[in-house]
């Protein structure tokens, strides 16, 4: 798609083109540009399509972004109001533009490498310049395309033609807005502090969209409540002067009606000047400034050093307090630090894992409120239902996920160190990571579910979710046991992926049918909770210690 | 004659100044190697003379143009070739060469023989449509070397040239680099390798915290400072022979506590 795009505008750009520009170049430019953002790996997608080629990695996102436009769109002919479908849609679009640019593009924006590779060539910077500039039209158009398609088509089933076309216009202003949104955040940040934290920020950005992403998904549909918002309509508020989505919603009811009184008008106005307007000061004063600080980055120094000199010096890192205090022997402790600390820095591992803990929520969510359109009633009734071994075992879903994420790392070749140190036990290694995953990731998400739930089904819970947290340990671990044994960080991701054999998922399966079941009966008999806790925390120091003296035969490489 | 001549060169960094007035005539057809510590202003000069880097203090000419005003006339001249491996490494190099060559102004028939024929002579031709991503360092560098040569540059610029190659390609790139002045080609390239520095190079400039320390053949320099070899005349400039036998000395005791 992209190909036809840039013929397309490399079409128009021809007919405005000056002297100056070297044409020739300009393609050459742009298709190598396009070429590497085909290839480029998604974050967004990272997890479902990591093991395929990536060939056409753009094209698979831009399908995603299409069904997701879909499910949005389907909303134009359900809802009566069209501001506030139009609100929702354009809101979507503003969404989604800006958090593809801040966190896919980011890798465009802040390459420095441009620098090493095409200045020492002789390009024009005019000729530079504007390929950046049909590099960056064609990216947003076919962006903009697959998010926008289905709202566009539905509006023009729904509304007829003229608002239909008003509302490709309405679409494109919200993408010009979205742009300088974009600019605008990185403006701000590369204005405050350094480089690293830039890309800590864009990080951050990155898994809100993959969270974004698994919750849109999963819980959208399920929340259509139509037959209250059919009905809805959405008066002008003072604060609807400030949000663009609701300018663009009311140009597109005055088109739809032929009329405007005082305040469509003003917002007809606002949407058409502002994103013209912000995106001229763009151009303007941001852009200059800003390439000015793209271009110092790739020559400063580092920054940050001192500052985490400092830190290290003066007091001594959470991890190693408390690995002193759940590790029982040194190899141990140095795994749980080791993990420890690479799981807060390594932006893989949080991209692929805190999305995971975003589908607690939505299991939470789903499994309460399944069967039930009636969210009010269902809610009432939840003290009186068993519903909370849920909660209790809702973070083994998520744990399970975490044990093959901590041993495949994009750093894998660091591993030798474990190799050539005289450790008689590597496995001390694994069970101090395991141990890491239970203390950072497990205990305080147990404590958040276990703070919800005593608040809604109050004390006589206590017990079942200190069972709760033995048992979810107990399979943890378990499941560790019974697969390959990795050491931390030390496996090529996607090139040999932890394939469960076939007896061993069915062997999870089974013990973890076992102690659920079990739980459950004991929510029956008064005496059973009390009777399993020590029996499950014998099996977990059991485990534990056999993990704790593996050999090296027992180590998977 | 000169074919480069710098005057005065001045470039700070913010309050970083990398270069402190650096003055250098160099004559066409030599190889000149550039030496320095990390961070003496190399890479900096380099950028510097290619037109990378337009904003700096002084003057520089390269084959008697300015290269603030004559860049583009400059870039199409000269061939750089970057340190660490800056190239995109998802293309291929058959990929990457067309592009870069094109940028040159090379028409496609001749990027395309060109190179398959400089692919073939450095064993690359059955990797020539494999993605670069597993490439090891030494075979981006000699995917660099190509695309700052294809288009026959009257100078070329290399910082670290040698670096990730193994020992059959180092000697390779040594004859194609003797091979180059013999056709009249300048080469200035920075290293870190004092012996190849020693061997090939016609004139060796010894630069230090953003300035020339030492300059002229290995001969001279050996007359000048009373060493024998390159690595010597380097320390003894660059550094402190006594300092360092110290600090070798007390690692040493401290692994011993």
């Amino acid at each position: 798609m992209d190909k036809f795009i840039l013929k397309f505008v490399l079409f128009i750009t021809k007919i405005f083109l000056k002297k100056e520009v070297d044409f020739e170049k300009l393609k050459i430019i742009a298709e190598t540009k396009l070429m590497l953002d085909r290839r480029r790996i998604r974050v967004a997608m990272k997890n479902s399509l990591a093991k395929k080629d990536p060939s056409n990695q753009i094209f698979a996102t831009l399908i995603v972004y299409c069904v997701l436009g879909l499910f949005v769109s389907l909303l134009i002919p359900m809802v009566k109001d069209i501001v506030i479908s139009m609100t929702i849609i354009h809101s979507y679009v503003l969404f989604m533009m800006a958090m593809t640019l801040i966190t896919d593009f980011s890798s465009v924006l802040l390459d420095t490498i441009d620098n090493q590779i095409v200045l020492p060539r002789p390009v024009s910077s005019k000729t530079f310049f504007v390929a950046r500039l049909v590099h960056i039209l064609v990216y947003l158009l076919q962006f903009t395309i697959a998010v926008a398609l289905f709202p566009i088509i539905l509006t023009f089933v729904t509304y007829g033609v003229f608002v239909g076309l008003a509302s490709i216009f309405t679409i494109l202003l919200t993408v010009l807005f979205s742009v300088f949104l974009t600019y605008l955040l990185y403006g701000l940040i590369l204005k405050c502090s350094s480089e690293q934290r830039l890309k800590d920020v864009i990080s951050g950005f990155q898994i809100v969209m993959t969270i974004t992403f698994a919750i849109d998904f999963q819980i959208v549909p399920r929340l259509f409540d139509v037959d209250k918002m059919a009905n809805f309509s959405m008066p002008i508020y003072w604060y609807t002067y400030f949000l663009p989505p609701l300018w663009m919603a009311n140009l597109l009811q005055s088109v739809k009606t032929f009329s405007a009184d005082m305040p469509h008008l003003i917002m007809i106005l606002l949407a058409i000047t502002i994103p013209f307007f912000t995106f001229w000061a763009m151009i303007k004063f941001l852009a200059p400034s800003f390439s000015k600080k793209i271009a110092a980055l790739g020559n400063a120094g580092d920054e940050t050093t001192s500052e985490e000199k400092n830190a290290a010096k003066n007091k001594i890192a959470l991890s190693e307090k408390l690995s002193a205090f759940v590790c029982s022997n040194k190899t141990e402790r140095a795994g749980f630090e080791l993990a420890w600390k690479i799981t807060c820095r390594d932006k893989n591992f949080k991209i692929q894992f805190y999305p995971s803990l975003a589908y607690i929520l939505v299991f939470a969510f789903v499994f309460i409120f399944n069967k039930s359109k009636d969210y009010a009633a269902t809610w009432q009734n939840l003290p009186n239902t068993n519903s909370f071994l849920w909660f209790v075992y809702l973070p083994m879903f998520t744990m399970s996920a975490a044990l093959s994420l901590v041993a495949f790392n994009e750093n894998f070749a660091a591993s030798w160190v474990y190799f050539s140190r005289p450790l008689q036990k590597p496995g001390s290694l694994i069970s101090g990571a395991l141990k890491m995953l239970i203390v950072k990731f497990m205990l305080p998400i147990v404590l958040v579910l276990f703070s919800f739930a005593m608040y809604v089904w109050g004390y006589k819970i206590i017990d079942d979710f200190i069972l709760g947290v033995l048992n979810n340990i107990l399979i943890f671990i378990f499941l560790s046991h019974i697969t390959k044994s990795y050491l931390p960080f030390s496996m090529q991701p996607n090139v040999k992926q932890q394939t469960g054999k076939f007896i061993q998922v069915i062997l999870q399966m089974v013990i973890i049918g076992i102690l659920v079941g079990l739980h459950y009966l004991a929510l029956k008999i008064w005496w059973l909770v009390a009777a399993l806790i020590p029996l499950s925390a014998v099996g977990c120091y059991f485990i534990f210690s056999t993990i704790q003296n593996y050999s090296w035969q027992k180590i998977a490489t | 004659m000169s074919i480069i001549k710098i005057s005065e060169l001045k470039k700070a960094y913010g309050d970083n100044i990398v270069l402190k007035g650096i003055n250098l005539t160099i004559t066409a057809g030599q190889i000149v190697g550039y030496i320095g510590p990390n961070g003496a202003g190399k890479s900096t000069t380099i950028k510097i003379l290619c037109g990378i880097t337009p904003d700096f203090k002084g003057e520089v000419e390269v084959m008697g143009m300015d290269v603030r005003k004559n860049a583009m006339e400059i870039k199409s001249k000269i061939g750089y070739i970057p340190e660490l491996a800056a190239l995109y490494d998802v293309l291929t190099p058959v990929e990457y060469l067309k592009f870069s060559g094109k940028l040159y102004n090379m028409n496609d028939e001749t990027i395309i023989s060109k190179t398959n024929d400089l692919l073939r002579l450095f064993d690359l031709q059955d990797k020539a449509n494999t993605r670069m991503t597993a490439f090891s360092k030494g075979m981006k560098q000699k995917v660099l070397l190509i695309s700052g040569l294809i288009h026959n540059p009257e100078i070329i610029f290399l910082d670290e040239p040698l670096s990730g190659l193994d020992a059959n390609a180092v000697i390779l790139v040594k004859e194609i680099l003797a091979q180059l002045k013999i056709a009249g080609k300048t080469i200035f390239y920075s290293s870190h390798i004092m012996d190849v520095v020693e061997k090939i190079s016609d004139r060796i400039i010894i630069i230090d915290k953003g300035e020339v320390m030492a300059d002229g053949t290995f001969e001279e320099l050996q007359k000048n400072e009373h060493e024998s070899s390159l690595e010597n005349i380097f320390t003894s400039l660059t550094g402190d022979s006594a300092q360092t036998h110290t600090t070798a000395n007390e690692f040493v005791n401290v692994l011993k506590n």
